[in-house]
Order: structure tokens, then sequence, then C-alpha cells
């Protein structure tokens, strides 16, 4: 039996996972590396958390699939406490209540919390007889969502909570949204961005009102739609207002770096000179001036891959971000052959997880997307999220393991 | 599945493919715009990233004088700099309050700068401030102290006009010569203005490497560094034994003297007094110290020597006798009388002496100054003529002196005085410009290079402090390119003339008190006239009187007569020229120029009385 589940597990996966995990520990190695020093603090610990996590994960892999469907609410009940339990004995990082500490091991429940809301979403998503484009299951699968949504946004973690986001309409998608009930829910977003501008604003709802009036539906329902569009629009503005003054400018400077190069542009400017001034060969390992001068700011967590951008240049740039899409698209692949729905939804949403991760701190790194504060998985420093990540991990061996099951 | 249809699925997971392809294309254009298009740049901004440039200062120039005895020299100064990329705020309220600057303007110093260039925010800081900025190098990385040298002037050093002072560029400086750099020191006045990119030298650089702290971590590369090169060292022609004497006799004293070298145009002596200690102005300069000596209403910034006009008085008559004399007007012969008076129209000009120098011919009008002989000779030669001369003499023109902010004097023309009294002017201008009052406005350079031209007949050169400039890159030694230059269109005969006519004036004439024993020369006192006061003295001379050597004009303001108090100025400067010690004299003798008796004017004197005196008092300082 322990022979045969062995050769179950899912190899390809594994590999990918290894490698992504080597480069994580040798750009780690390099980022924290301190020129005549010997005793580097960070690549140890980062390699324990690396092998606690492959042990993590490695046991949930060979967790009873049907352990893992059952516990999908209690753990997401449990990782809710969590995120309440923050606000009261949570420890301050960087301006923010996030951590929560038990002795000498600290968590991010935030971390925890996207899995588990994947997870509870998937279970009810994937129970008989729920329809996803019956309005009443879209409120409940999206209160499954918005409930650690909010109290991640209160802690204030803005990039963490983007995530919840993220695995909203991909969920939805994947479980069988129609076109139309994907436009209904994509098209307040839009509106948010739009009702900074006046005109883009008028325009932007006079084509929601044509695709409205082409849907055939019920008038009151479609007058409600409209009405929540205007309502956003009118309500944006106020809450940006509600933004910390941290993430106003982490997003306005996003826009336009060079306008703050000392405070908050700073960082992006000096990552694109770490990158662009690696080329296409790189400087070589602990070569990299930006890097190992400390120009980099967050480089070993955040802005690890300006690391390898500047060390390995664009070859190994290309590299890594490949066996990223080698991982992203088996599991995309992994998520159409199982044969559980819950399984597929689950792999989805980590899949989404992933993808965001990897979109939003790669883009960041090179100016295309804003600073958040969103770590690379299996990469950056951290042991909370690099562990959240092996435990998703650890989920999908499971379902790819079990992928016959019901 | 149990649901959803496998093709609806396929079809999804495509356009999940297809999204992520879209990201993927996108991130992808990110890198290889930065790394491969842009590449260069970025490399350029890493590498200025992590090394620093640090600016090796040169050791300014040296002023020395003939001996090669030093006259301006350097010495370590420390000055406070700002890291514009590395220095936090804090830093700056620390560095404010630690030498007492206003925060705003340090501010806004350095803050469209973010480069490690280290920008200069107060030069000669005391040591406590020194070791305060060391102590707290850790805590504000981004402040560092700087050695610099500044100007340091030996002991018994003057001269202020001369030498000038140096300080820090400003922004006009900067964009009329783009060698300079902010912050860099450079000549404000004098000498160390007008030989600023000589004394100069050349900045050295040495790279390097710093982490994102600022911490220095090394040199970056040895072979990259460039060396700095001491800027090239000023010899003066004056000995400054000798400038200093002529400091001395000034002492107390509002005026010039300026002794050239009649045959090269060499400076020996430039004295301008009132000044001030050249050392005030060195290194940190105290607002309360320069604001005094801005307002003090003896003007002791102003170089007299070269900046102020006067008119002549009576020096200029030679210039008159000149021009008659060539342009055929009067004949050396020529006699006029004086009754001590002249009527000019509606108004009567004195003659200085009340009886009248009686019935004189052309060279006794020179010796006894008479105003009514020459008063006469400016109503014949006219205007035309006269302006002619005094331009053709190098007055109402800059002498060209290597020095900055020379004044030209002014010679009045026909167009002047048209412009100037649209009304009509009358004779009586021009009769006051024949014995030097009036409009005409001389500098006592021009004065002192007049002498020149008559002591050389015609043959003159630019006037110049600097003799040679040694240049240590090259080792090599420059000479100053002596300009040498000729009056054409006036005859010996006129030089005979006027030159035996000023032989007269120190022998029994106005100016006797100028007469150096045993050395035969020739000379003319002046008593300007102005609206300040008592008449301003004037006496210039040269000698030998057959084989000139020097050439001096003095000018003391409203002491009195030239003849007075400038000549024995002029007289002891030469005698320590010639003799170099000063010659006692008998008795001081009323001047007895009406009762001419050529045996009286030879004065007798003892050479066993001849006692070593004290020539100048080093620590004396006439300021105070």
């Amino acid at each position: 039996m322990r022979k045969s589940l062995i050769t179950k597990l899912d190899f390809p996966l594994l590999l990918l996972i290894a490698i992504l995990l080597a480069v994580g520990l040798t750009a780690v190695y390099s980022a924290t590396n301190v020129p005549g020093l010997q005793n580097n603090e960070y690549f140890p610990k980062q390699l324990t958390f690396t092998i606690i996590g492959l042990i993590i994960m490695l046991a949930i892999a060979f967790l009873p699939f049907k352990v893992l469907q059952r516990s999908a609410y209690t753990l997401y009940g449990f990782s809710i406490f969590l995120l309440i339990l923050v606000f009261f004995i949570g420890v301050k990082g960087f301006g923010a209540e996030r951590w929560l500490s038990f002795g000498p091991i600290k968590i991010q429940p935030s971390e925890f919390a996207k899995l588990a809301a994947i997870l509870a979403a998937a279970k009810y998503l994937s129970k008989q007889g729920v329809d996803i484009n019956n309005f009443r299951h879209i409120i409940s699968v999206s209160a499954i969502i918005i409930i650690p949504f909010i109290l991640v946004v209160r802690q204030p973690d803005l990039g963490t909570s983007l995530v919840f986001l993220a695995i909203f309409i991909p969920l939805m998608f994947w479980a069988g949204l129609s076109w139309f009930t994907l436009f209904v829910i994509i098209a307040p977003m839009f509106t948010c961005i739009l009702s900074f501008n006046f005109y883009a604003f008028l325009f932007w709802m006079l084509i929601v009102s044509i695709v409205l009036i082409l849907s055939h539906r019920k008038v009151y329902f479609l007058i409600t739609i409209f009405l929540i569009h205007i309502l956003v629009g009118l309500l944006t503005p106020q809450m940006w207002d509600q933004l910390r003054p941290y993430q106003q400018k982490r997003i306005m400077t996003f826009a336009d770096p060079e306008a703050d190069p000392k405070g908050t542009g700073y960082q992006i400017i000096q990552s694109r000179v770490a990158i662009g001034s690696g080329g296409i060969w790189g400087k070589g390992f602990l070569q990299g001036t930006q890097t190992q001068l400390k120009f980099l700011p967050a480089q070993h967590t955040d802005f690890i891959f300006s690391v390898i951008g500047e060390e390995w240049g664009l070859v190994g740039v290309l590299f890594i971000l490949s066996i990223f899409l080698a991982l992203l698209l088996y599991l995309i692949y992994l998520a159409r052959i199982v044969r559980s729905s819950f399984s597929s939804i689950s792999i989805i949403g980590i899949t989404t997880i992933l993808l965001f991760h990897v979109f939003i701190n790669i883009g960041m790194t090179v100016g295309l997307a804003p600073v958040t504060g969103i770590p690379l998985p299996f990469i950056s420093y951290g042991g909370s999220f690099l562990i959240s990540i092996l435990i998703m991990m650890g989920f999908i061996i499971n379902f790819s393991i079990n992928r016959y099951e019901y | 599945m149990n649901k959803i249809d496998k093709t609806v699925l396929y079809n999804r997971s495509l356009i999940f493919s297809g999204f992520i392809f879209l990201i993927y294309v996108f991130l992808i254009y990110g890198f290889v715009r930065l790394q491969v298009t842009n590449k260069e740049i970025y490399l350029q901004k890493s590498i200025n990233n992590s090394i620093r440039k640090i600016q090796l200062y040169p050791g300014r120039g040296l002023i020395r004088d003939q001996d090669g005895d030093i006259l301006v020299d350097n010495r370590p100064s420390f000055s406070i700099a700002v890291i514009p990329k590395v220095a936090s705020n804090k830093s700056v309220k620390f560095l404010c309050k630690l030498i007492n600057l206003d925060e705003k303007e340090v501010k806004d110093k350095i803050r469209k700068l973010y480069g490690f260039r280290p920008v200069i925010i107060a030069r000669d800081i005391n040591y406590k401030q020194v070791i305060a900025i060391e102590e707290n190098r850790l805590k504000h990385p981004g402040v560092i102290s700087i050695v610099e040298p500044k100007r340091y002037y030996p002991e018994g050093i003057m001269s202020p006009h001369i030498f000038g002072a140096t300080g820090e560029v400003s922004k006009a400086e900067q964009i009329m010569n783009t060698v300079y750099e902010q912050g860099d020191i450079i000549g404000k006045t004098g000498l160390e203005k007008k030989y600023d990119l000589d004394l100069r030298g050349s900045k050295g650089i040495h790279y390097l490497r710093v982490d994102a702290s600022g911490r220095e971590l090394g040199t970056y590369d040895i072979n990259r560094d460039v060396s700095p090169i001491h800027g090239s060292d000023l010899h003066l022609y004056l000995d400054y034994e000798t400038q200093q004497f002529a400091e001395s006799l000034m002492v107390g004293q509002r005026g010039a003297l300026v002794a050239i070298d009649v045959r090269n145009g060499g400076i020996i002596s430039l004295v301008s007094k009132p000044d001030f200690d050249p050392r005030i102005l060195t290194g940190r300069i105290y607002p309360a110290i320069w604001n005094k000596l801005q307002t003090d209403e003896s003007h002791p910034l102003y170089s007299r020597a070269i900046q102020s006009v006067y008119p002549p008085g009576s020096t200029y008559k030679i210039v008159a006798a000149a021009a008659a004399l060539q342009e055929k007007i009067i004949t050396p012969r020529w006699k006029e009388y004086c009754p001590g008076y002249f009527r000019l129209g509606r108004k009567t000009i004195k003659c200085w002496k009340v009886k009248g120098h009686g019935l004189i011919d052309l060279n006794e009008a020179i010796k006894g100054s008479c105003n009514v002989y020459f008063l006469k000779i400016g109503l014949k030669i006219g205007i035309d003529i006269w302006t002619k001369y005094s331009r053709m003499f190098g007055f109402g023109a800059r002498t060209g002196i290597d020095l900055p902010n020379e004044s030209k004097g002014l010679v009045p023309s026909t167009e002047y005085f048209n412009k100037r009294y649209p009304k009509g002017w009358t004779r009586g201008n021009l009769a006051n410009l024949a014995i030097g009052q009036g409009e005409l406005l001389v500098t006592p350079l021009q004065l002192a290079q007049f002498a020149m031209i008559l002591a050389n007949k015609g043959v003159y050169h630019t006037p110049h402090l600097v003799d040679h400039i040694y240049n240590y890159s090259t080792h090599s030694t420059t000479k100053f390119p002596v300009d040498t230059k000729y009056i054409t269109g006036i005859s010996d005969d006129v030089y005979y003339v006027v030159r035996e006519g000023m032989r007269a004036v120190v022998n029994g004439g106005t100016g006797w008190l100028g007469k150096v024993p045993g050395i035969e020369m020739a000379g003319k006192t002046g008593s300007a006239q102005n609206p300040h006061g008592d008449t301003h003295a004037w006496f210039m001379a040269f000698a030998p009187y057959d084989f000139p050597e020097v050439a001096i004009a003095v000018v003391v303001e409203n002491a009195g007569a030239g003849g007075g108090v400038a000549a024995p100025i002029a007289r002891k400067f030469l005698e320590k020229y010639f003799y170099n010690r000063l010659i006692p004299r008998a008795v001081a003798k009323k001047d007895t120029t009406d009762q001419i008796n050529a045996d009286s004017l030879t004065i007798p004197f003892d050479f066993n009385e001849i006692q070593p005196i004290q020539l100048f008092n080093a620590g004396e300082n006439e300021d105070q």
C-alpha cells in the first residue's frame, strides 16, 4: 500500500517544485550574503523552513482525500478565527498587524486564509444542486471570499487582500459561470477604475446599459444592476480617501516612480537598475553590485527577482519564468483531468494565487505592476509564506494522487 | 467532474492558458526592454551607484616675490559636506544645529541632487565641530568632513589689494566659465582673480567603492584615479621688503603709491591705504567684519592705486607743455608774466603764489608750477590738441596692469563737453584742464605710467606685477610677456625740455623735498583741488635722470600740497630703493623758490650722521 502510494506521487509536479525551491534558496543566499562575513543567518533559516514545508506538504499529500474534502469548512472557520485573533494579539510588522506569534513560531493567518477560502468555496460550488449562475449562490460564494478579504484589508494588508479578489472570478468561471453573469460581476471593477474620470465613467455607463438591454433579462433586475454601478461610481473616490497614505502612495508611485526617487520610487528605480544592468547573461552569482552592496531594498523578500535579474541575466529570468509557466500549465491540466469538482475548483484557485503572485511580484520588479508587498512563491525569503505555498502544493499532490475519486 | 461538460472545461482551460500567455508576453517585454534594449544605461547607473568619485583638491598656486619668498601660502581647513543621496532629514537637522545654519537653505542646496558627490555646506569649521561630525559618522553617514586648502599669509604680509581674496564660486561665475563646478574656491579679486586659471591647478579624482549606506569599501580601480595638479606659482616682480617699506610710508594716510621699473614695466610697489588684513577674507568670513569693511567710510576694500580716480592737478601741466611744444604753439623761450592771478571773462583764477611768479619762461613755469602760465598755454592749444595728447600719454584708458577692475579715468573731449554742457561750455573749462583740474580724472597708476613715458622718452611697457609663472606639471617657467610700446609723434627735443623742467622741480622747485641726495632725478608736484576738502597731494618722479630705473607716483588724499606731503614720501621710497636706507636730512627748509639760489639748493648732509632706522613695524595694524 505504502509503496503504491509513493509511485502514485506526482513526480513532474514535485520536480518543478524542487527546481523552484533550489532557485529560491540560491537567490536568498546571494541576496543576504554579506561580503567578508561568514555567518549568514537567513540562508539556514530558509533552508529549515523549506524542509519543514516539504514535510508538511508530503504529510498533506498522503492524507485521505475524504478528510480534506470534509475538513474544508472547518479549516475555513479556523482561519477566520485566526484572522479575528490577529486584531487582538497580532504583532505589528511594517505598520500593519499581520502576525500571530506562538512562542518562537510566528505565522501570518492571512496566508492560510487564502487556501481555506479556496477550499470552502470549492466545497460549496461542488455541492450537488448548486447552480453558480443563480443569484443566491453567487452571493454565498462571494460571502465566503469577501469575509476574509475584509478582515485582511483591515489589518491593513493591501497586497494579500488583493489575492482574495483575484481568485474570486477564476473560481466562479471555472465552476461554470455564464458569460453574462461574468460581465455583471466584472463590470463594477471597471466602474471603480473609471469613476475617477467623469467622461470615461459616462462612456462606460453607456456600454453597460447597452449590454444590459441586449441581455433580455427582467427589467427590475437590470435596473438594480445599473443602480449598483452608479453607486459604485460615486463611492469609489470616497473609498480612495479611506486608504492609508502609504497605500495611496504605492499606487501613485506605480504610475510615476521617478516622481519620488528618494521615497517610494526608490525601490522601483533600484530594482530596474539591478535588472537592467544584468543584461542577457547576468553579472554572475554573488557578483551583482546592486545586490551585494544592498542598493536593493527588500531584496531577499519582495524584490528577490531583481537579484535573479541582476546576477543571472535575461537567461536566468527566462529559465525561471518557464519553470513557473510549466507549473501553471500543468496545474490547469490537472484541474481539467481530476474527477472531483472540489479538487478541480481548488486547483484552479491555487493556480490563480500562484499566477497572481508571479505576475504582480515579477511585474513589480520591472515596473509593470504596483509595489504591493506580494512575495514570489517558492523563492522569496519568509517562512510563513513558503510553508503556506507548500501546504497548497500538498493539497494539489493529494488531489493528483486521488484524481480518479469523486 | 460531475456537473460540467468536459468540452466546456477544455475550452475554459484554453482561455486560462491564453490569459497566462498574455501575462507572460507582458512580463517578457518588460525584461527585454530593461536587459537588452536599455542595458547600457542601467549598467552605467549601477556603476554610478556603487562608485563614488572623491575629488582631490589641488594645492592652489603660491604667490612669491622676486626672491622666491612665499607671500601667499596654503593651510588645511575643514569643510562640512553632505552626500545628498545618503543624508536623511535627521542628519541635515543635526548638521544645522551643530554649525548653526538655516535648515531650509541647506535643504535647498541639496534638493535637486541625488548623487553621491558630496556637496560642501560650510567651510573652515572649527576643530570641535570636526570632532562632533566624525563622532557621529555612523549615526549620520551622509554628513562628512573634507579637508580643503585655504589661503595663508605668512607673518608681516599685507597688501590685500595686490593678492586679492578667494571665495566660493557664484552661479554667475559658473555660467561665465564652465570650468568652475559648484563649491569651487576661486579668486574673487586681485591677482587671485586675474590668474585664477593658473593658480587653481586641476582637481584629481579618486574612485571609491561604496555600498548603499554610503560606507566606503575601498578603492575601485587605482588606474582610473587622476592625481590633482598643483596650481602654478606666481613670482612677482616686486621685492616684498620694498613693498612693505612703501606700505609703511603710507600708514595712516589715505592714498596710493605706485612705483614702476621703467625698464620693463614691472611693478616695484603698489600701495593703497587704508587697507585691511587679508587674513580676514580667508576661510570663513564673518558677516560682521565683512559688513564693517564694506560700510567703512574710508573704503579699505577699494584699491586706490588702480581703481580710484583723482584730478591730477599740476602734475598734468607736463602734458600741456609737451602738447604746446610739439605742436609748435610755443617755444621753450616763450615768456609770460604772472601777476598772481589770471582773469578769464568775469572769473579770476588765482595762481597758488599770491605775489605772482613774474616774467617766466617754460622751464621756470614748470619749476614753479605757475598756474597763470599754463592757463594761457591751455587757451592757446585748445581742447582737441589737449585731448589728443592726453590720450597719447595713456590717460583715459586702462594701462592693462594684470589686476582686475582697473579704472579708465576720464579725459574729456569736445563731444564730452558738448554732451555735459548742452548750453555751451566756456574757455574756463579748457583752461582748468590744462592745469589738471576740472573734469579730468586719472588713476595713480596712470600717472606712474606717465612718469615712465617721460623717463624713457616715449617708450613704455604695460605695468605688470607678475614676473613669471612656474608650472608644477611641466616644471617650466613662463615669463610674463612684456608689452613694450612707443609714443610716436613727440620729438626728443620736447622730452628734453619738459624733463629739464621736471629736473628743476626737484632741484629747488616745488618738489625739492622729493630730491634724493646723490641721485639726479626729475619730478612734478600737484595739489589737486577737489570737492571733498583739502587738496590731494600729488607727486610723480623718475630717477636716475640719465638712465632711469624707477618711475613713481604718490597721491595722498586731502593732505595739502604735493610738494610738502607727497614728495617726501616718494623721496623716502627712492632712498630705500637706491640706498636701502633712509638718509636723514638737515632741518626742513622753507620753500624759497622765489629767490632761487643755486648754491642753497644742494642740501648738505654728513654721511657720518646716517643712522640705521627701523623701516617697518610688522605688527602694526593701521585699521584700528
